[in-house]
């Protein structure tokens, strides 16, 4: 082994990087998931390299809907059970616990839904373990879920941030403490490769039985077993701390699934998930949507070109009675045009033409994003569509903004690493829907897919029976199922859902105890999620013991000790008091260091030298000056097109998606951004224009792509309501094709990609 | 001596949570305490010097800097000499160049500092130096 020093955990030869001391050795998430949610044991394996007693601190993010339980510390001869309890007692037991020398554990919660997980008193050569329980939700989707778990933290903008590179490959944020307390971010490594080893071993429960279970994230290994649970675990051996697990399960059947079991004498708890398709369709109106497009440094590469590609596919979606907005933003907003826009073939020219000079730089005021979409749309109804990967700080802030706008949000997150339970939080506080995808997944479709869920609810002012907490949603959306939590006195079995214009009931099964157990802790962590981002601006900043006084905190303390779950005002402690215990020795305090998010460029975020050096730069050293003419606000606009300015921010993009072989999607997605604003393919005239169209239409179809199904429904809307106005009866074997899914044969994807397709073709295929 | 404090007396004096505290110690911010084992006790010094990491801060200055200043150090020089500078002409007799290599965190505090700078020294007859962003 090589020599270390006694004080670095740095890599110590260089980017050799063999040797590193490692505070936290494995992370290894285990569990059960449910479609409404998870139920997570994390196990954090603790060893002390040191000299003397270690006191090591993990920092993480919550997942979306997510709450601590308890965690259990165990080592050489021992095993603790956590309490819960106030925030200020536990820091106070904790403190008391390292000052006699004892073994102490602390999980306390922050803003953003950052966790500090503080085990202090490791003694030299010690192995401690933490098994920490936690609540997680889902994105629920109308045929499956996505569950995502994070293994790192994206390093995240804020205005009074600090951020600067130590060493090569490792870098440090700093967040004001007059905001975020005493929290510790950890270091961010450039490569991730010798940091703790992660992974995973799942089981997945399940109503409806598998189409697919697979992982955009990982690669997995999946044991389905009938309607038993699923194993999903980790195909390797382990992994490396950049980027979060993501796992998408889809079901063969979209269905309502209700899941329950007895609680507390005579009470059972639930959770219903049903479908969007339950509630009818979405009536056609014209829309008005702005699209945001967040063009901050961090979306540098792959994400921001993914995002081009999805706002493209979006626009083509709009018909002739819409309207649009396009918005980019980083530290400044910028927009196509200071109105919405009529759709038409020369304003989606323009769009493009902007999209395609928007450059990835500067920092993320998503408020400043969301507020100036707000101000076209002028109270006057519609929708906004965000694009971002969501790396900011001061989440509460901006949520407290959001609501004020008054206009629902809907998000696209794209990132490889967690600020899921942010945009989810952003959607649904607004009355939106958000999904969040990976940057090597289809982002376009994707956006597509969330796009088709925008303009008119399916169904709204929904009422149910039993006590549903929190609220049911005001709206429901095409695409995206209602999630409901809520309990029952024992002899009810039905749940009554009405809403304007239709009702259901679905039956509530008896279930069994750990179910109904399981289903009451995620109701807690989903409302406890909710409250935490309702502190007001003043209240979060405000020392613990103001706070206390805070509605949302009193709120907070209470549904804590209901549940029994942590919040930002209750954590959870454990002190182990062993032979042997020194009082007053002072521990080495580490935080342990995750790896940077994957596609996340990490010279981008840490410039060299640090910026802080930077403003302390050399006089007189030789430069070579690139003019760039500055004009006050609001004409400012810095030409990106500068040869210095663009290879800074280029040359590190190195995207290998050009480069293989085009899949049904991409043609399909190259084949939807066609349309016409009337909803037809573009041609000579009405024959040509005709045949393509139905071409088109048979390519989407046969490919899986109805009215009601796949990313590419609103697309196969639009094609059918321009074949309609056509009024040929020649043209109804096409139009029953989009329903129905049959389509006559040929090889239509082929002949909707030809230029020009011949009407006597397209007329012989449809009499056959 | 009477102004020995325990680690608790220290954080309640600094406003610093104990924890941080210990970090500033094992990353050589601020010397240990003055005894060892049950009777370890802080001085005024160390108070003195959690004030100055502080005020520090307070300038923008991140602890990875501090340590080296407090230690004594020489800022350390970027091994890569700026190759290009962003030339700014906020009036016709000022320019201001920066670095264009700065991360995109820094862009946003140096860009402020630069329309800060521009309108002070904007003609006060500029009726549109107040008009918002479109």
């Amino acid at each position: 082994m090589t020599s270390t020093t006694a004080t670095s955990f740095g890599p110590l030869a260089g980017p050799g990087r063999e040797t590193i001391r490692l505070a936290m050795q494995r992370l290894w998430l285990t569990g059960r998931i449910l479609p409404a949610g998870a139920h997570l044991i994390v196990q954090h394996v603790f060893r002390s390299e040191e000299e003397k007693p270690l006191e090591v601190i993990y920092s993480f993010p919550l997942p979306r809907d997510a709450a601590l339980r308890a965690f259990r510390i165990t080592g050489d001869g021992f095993e603790v059970h956590s309490d819960l309890i106030e925030t200020e007692a536990a820091i106070k037991a904790y403190e008391r616990g390292i000052a006699e020398g004892s073994l102490a554990a602390l999980a306390r919660q922050y803003g953003d839904g950052v966790v500090n997980l503080t085990v202090g008193n490791v003694r030299p050569g010690e192995t401690v373990t933490v098994r920490l329980e936690l609540l997680a939700g889902v994105e629920s989707h109308d045929d499956g879920f996505r569950f995502r778990f994070p293994f790192t933290l994206a390093p995240a903008y804020h205005a009074r941030m600090k951020a600067a590179r130590v060493s090569e490959d490792e870098a440090e944020v700093e967040l004001p403490s007059d905001e975020f307390g005493d929290m510790l971010l950890p270091p961010f490594r450039k490569d991730a490769a010798g940091l703790h080893e992660v992974g995973f071993d799942l089981s997945v429960l399940h109503q409806l039985p598998f189409e697919e279970i697979g992982s955009p994230s990982h690669s997995i290994r999946v044991k389905p077993d009938g309607m038993a649970p699923a194993r999903v675990a980790l195909a390797a051996e382990k992994d490396v701390p950049n980027r979060d697990l993501v796992l998408d399960v889809r079901f063969k059947e979209i269905a309502a699934q209700v899941l329950a079991g007895p609680t507390t004498e005579g009470v059972r708890s639930f959770a219903a998930i049903i479908p969007s398709t339950l509630f009818g369709a979405s009536p056609k109106t014209a829309r008005r949507t702005v699209i945001v497009l967040d063009r901050s440094g961090s979306m540098q590469g792959a994400p921001i070109e993914q995002a081009r590609k999805a706002i493209d596919a979006c626009l083509a979606v709009l018909g002739e009675d819409d309207s649009f907005g396009l918005v980019a933003f980083s530290n400044d907003v910028e927009s196509l045009h200071p109105t919405l826009l009529p759709v038409s073939s020369e304003n989606r020219e323009k769009a493009r033409a902007f999209l395609g000079q928007v450059t990835a730089a500067g920092g993320t005021v998503l408020a400043a994003g969301f507020q100036e979409a707000a101000r076209m749309l002028n109270g006057t109804g519609g929708d906004i569509l965000i694009l971002t990967d969501g790396q900011v700080a001061g989440t509460e802030q901006i949520l407290a903004q959001a609501r004020a706008t008054n206009i629902r949000l809907f998000c696209l997150g794209i990132a490889s690493a967690s600020q899921d339970r942010f945009l989810s939080l952003l959607a649904r506080e607004t009355g939106g829907v958000s999904r969040f995808v990976t940057a090597r997944e289809r982002v376009d479709l994707a956006a597509v897919d969330l796009f088709a869920s925008m303009g008119q609810p399916v169904a709204s002012g929904l009422k149910t029976s039993g006590n549903v907490q929190p609220e049911p949603p005001s709206a429901v959306f095409a695409g995206n199922p209602v999630v409901l939590f809520g309990e029952f006195s024992e002899g009810s079995q039905m749940l009554d859902l009405a809403w304007d214009g239709g009702q259901m009931s679905l039956p509530v099964p008896a279930g069994d105890g750990e179910t109904g157990q399981t289903v009451r802790l995620l109701q807690g962590s989903r409302l406890i999620t909710d409250w935490e981002s309702r502190y007001p601006a003043e209240q979060a900043l405000a020392p613990l013991e103001k706070r206390k006084q805070s509605r949302v905190a009193e709120r907070l303390s209470t549904l804590s000790r209901t549940y029994g779950l942590a919040s930002r005002e209750m954590s959870l402690v454990a002190v182990v008091k062993r032979a042997g215990d020194r009082a007053g020795q002072i521990p080495t305090t580490r935080v342990v260091p995750v790896g940077m998010p994957q596609d996340v460029k990490f010279d981008a975020y840490f410039a060299v030298p640090p910026p802080v050096l930077a403003a302390m730069a050399p006089r007189g050293c030789v430069m070579e000056a690139t003019q760039a003419v500055y004009t006050p606000k609001p004409e400012v606009r810095q030409s990106f097109g500068l040869a210095g300015f663009r290879g800074i921010f280029r040359k590190s993009h190195t995207p290998d998606l050009d480069a293989k072989v085009e899949s049904t999607d991409d043609v399909l997605l190259d084949l939807a951004s066609q349309l016409e604003p009337d909803g037809g393919m573009p041609g000579q005239d009405v024959a040509d224009r005709a045949a393509r169209s139905v071409a088109v239409l048979l390519a989407f179809v046969a490919a899986g792509r109805t009215l009601t199904t796949g990313a590419f429904r609103s697309h196969v809307a639009r094609l059918v309501r321009y074949l309609k106005s056509l009024n040929r009866e020649i043209l109804d074997v096409a139009i029953r094709a989009a329903g129905d899914g049959r389509v006559p044969p040929g090889d239509w994807l082929a002949i909707a990609r030809t230029a020009s397709v011949p009407w006597s073709q397209v007329e012989k295929a449809l009499t056959v | 001596m009477a102004d020995e404090m325990t680690l608790a007396e220290l954080a309640d004096a600094s406003g610093l949570a104990a924890r941080t505290i210990r970090f500033y110690i094992a990353r050589g911010l601020l010397g240990g305490p003055v005894k060892a084992g049950r009777a370890a006790a802080y001085t005024a010094e160390h108070l003195a010097r959690l004030e100055k990491i502080k005020k520090l801060q307070a300038q923008g200055r991140m602890l990875s800097e501090i340590g080296r200043s407090l230690a004594g150090a020489v800022p350390e020089r970027s091994a890569a000499p700026p190759t290009a500078w962003w030339q700014h002409v906020i009036a016709d007799d000022v320019v201001v160049m920066t670095r264009n290599d700065v991360s995109p965190w820094r862009t946003k505090q140096i860009r402020e500092a630069i329309d800060e700078l521009a309108r002070s020294l904007r003609p006060t007859s500029d009726a549109d130096g107040k008009r918002s962003r479109k």
